[in-house]
């Protein structure tokens, strides 16, 4: 790393938290309808330059160069570059924030009764995944930049506070419908699959990323074996706990 | 005011052979508003009818989006209700088993009380997937700890155990009644600069105010059936309301 880099980097990490990102981590939370249509994520000037930016992330990569590019293409001066505190870490948010929000125009799953069987949740989440996946592939040669700005310290909560977000949206457009104990669980557990996988595409070379998908089909199945076996034990339990008092009451106890 | 309390009584004995616990509910649901401790449970029945939504009938969306702290209230708040009818549920299923065993004639007034729990919670549950809302995060604890609480009353006896449900039944009243009244407010408020609320929540405080006349009913059925004979009352009553008042608290949180 180049020591100005890693001079920003240093300074970065001690910086306080921008208002921003205490105002991304509070916009999680949310009453959510469909009679209200919701606000953009980002404001025009901000959405047209970093929309200009990521064009050239494939090129320059996720520098605070390709923030500047993107800013004079949109017909912005270098400086106003500033209007994105958190620099870098802007660029990728803005590409994490409008693939999470793009994943229900791209991903449509045929309505159920149109070819006689339902598409399994296990099926959908497969589908999603993939097609999130698959929007990170024109910069994936520069993903790694990303992870390693999303790891430091500073931007670790808003990071899994959208890594947060992205997993419910999956399992919210899978139709999933569980608002028990595994709502927790499910949302968790498919984070992990997923960053793992994410983290495995940038060092796949495979043609059209068949090692990622193998990757990832292998992750879901032992998610389901582990979830399986949960649900398996938790109902045994259930079971005998429950013949267990059964048989006490014929027994005449009074319980 | 009363007919929402007596609608389910109505259909209820329509269907089924009057059994003994509904002769004079009228009666015991005047004397259960008047000994309940709270005050709050009977306040708005008086206050909300000011608003009248049915003179718009062309009012389906809403005029404005609902504000960040608005959001916030709804969010916590149809939180706490899925919390608070799991545990209904939970409570009336643990006492069932214990409590007919030593008096079989409840078994109506058990059915019906979890059944109507089971339609509120179903209808929370909707809710929260509808609007995207998560479930509280002490699921697993409330669901372990309303179990319990149902058993051991319904181990002490039968007045214990309708001590649990007027206590219960008090606090959850009180605090849907809150929701209703603040939900009525915003429907004031915005009536006032000539905008609406939307269908939506107008609907959600429908229901709202169904299901608290349906709780307020099951207090009635509680104190019918001499909750207040329970020993010791005043310690079972009021550690089972700080108890419901700290988890509603926790479960607005988390």
């Amino acid at each position: 790393m180049p020591p100005i880099r890693l001079t920003r980097s240093l300074l970065g990490t001690f910086q306080t938290a921008s208002p921003r990102s205490t105002a991304t981590l509070k916009q999680r939370c949310c009453y959510h309808s469909s009679q209200y249509s919701q606000p953009p994520p980002f404001a025009p000037a901000e959405s047209a330059i970093l929309s200009a930016a990521i064009s050239h992330v494939p090129n320059v990569g996720f520098t605070i160069d390709a923030l500047k590019l993107g800013a004079r293409d949109a017909g912005y001066l270098d400086a106003s570059t500033n209007l994105f505190p958190r620099g870098v870490f802007d660029l990728i948010n803005y590409h994490l924030v409008t693939q999470r929000l793009a994943l229900k125009d791209t991903v449509q799953f045929p309505t159920e009764g149109e070819n006689g069987k339902k598409l399994g949740t296990g099926v959908k989440i497969r589908t999603l995944a993939l097609a999130r996946l698959r929007a990170n592939e024109p910069v994936v040669h520069k993903w790694q930049e990303a992870l390693a700005i999303m790891a430091q310290p500073t931007y670790v909560p808003p990071s899994l506070a959208e890594l947060a977000r992205l997993s419910d949206e999956m399992w919210y457009l899978a139709g999933d419908k569980s608002v028990d104990g595994s709502w927790y669980t499910k949302r968790a557990s498919l984070s992990a699959i997923y960053s793992a996988t994410e983290v495995f595409m940038t060092q796949d070379t495979s043609r059209n990323f068949v090692d990622t998908e193998q990757f990832l089909d292998a992750r879901l199945s032992d998610g389901m074996k582990l979830g399986s076996t949960f649900g398996a034990l938790s109902a045994w339990t259930d079971y005998t706990v429950h013949s267990a008092v059964n048989v006490l009451r014929s027994k005449g106890m009074r319980i | 005011m009363a007919t929402p309390i007596l609608s389910p009584i109505r259909t209820l004995s329509r269907n089924a052979p009057r059994p003994q616990f509904l002769v004079a509910t009228v009666s015991a649901s005047r004397r259960a508003l008047h000994n309940t401790p709270s005050p709050k449970a009977t306040t708005t029945d008086i206050a909300p009818p000011a608003t009248s939504p049915s003179n718009k009938p062309t009012t389906t969306t809403p005029s404005t989006p609902l504000t960040q702290p608005q959001k916030d209230f709804l969010d916590s708040a149809l939180r706490v209700n899925q919390a608070g009818e799991l545990a209904a549920v939970l409570i009336y299923t643990a006492q069932t088993p214990p409590l007919l065993r030593s008096h079989p004639h409840l078994r109506p007034l058990m059915k019906h009380m979890h059944d109507q729990e089971a339609g509120h919670f179903t209808y929370f549950n909707s809710l929260l997937h509808k609007h995207r809302i998560r479930p509280t995060a002490m699921y697993p604890i409330w669901h372990v700890a309303a179990s319990a609480l149902g058993w051991g009353t319904a181990i002490m006896g039968r007045e214990a155990a309708m001590a649990c449900t007027e206590a219960v039944e008090t606090e959850i009243g009180s605090h849907y009644n809150e929701q209703v009244r603040v939900l009525l407010d915003w429907a004031d408020k915005m009536e006032r600069k000539g905008e609406t609320l939307g269908e939506e929540l107008m609907g959600l405080i429908g229901e709202l105010r169904r299901i608290r006349d349906e709780e307020l009913e099951h207090l009635d059925h509680a104190v019918e059936n001499d909750s207040k004979e329970a020993r010791p009352y005043e310690l079972l009553t009021n550690v089972i309301r700080g108890g419901c008042r700290t988890a509603i608290w926790i479960s607005e949180k988390v």
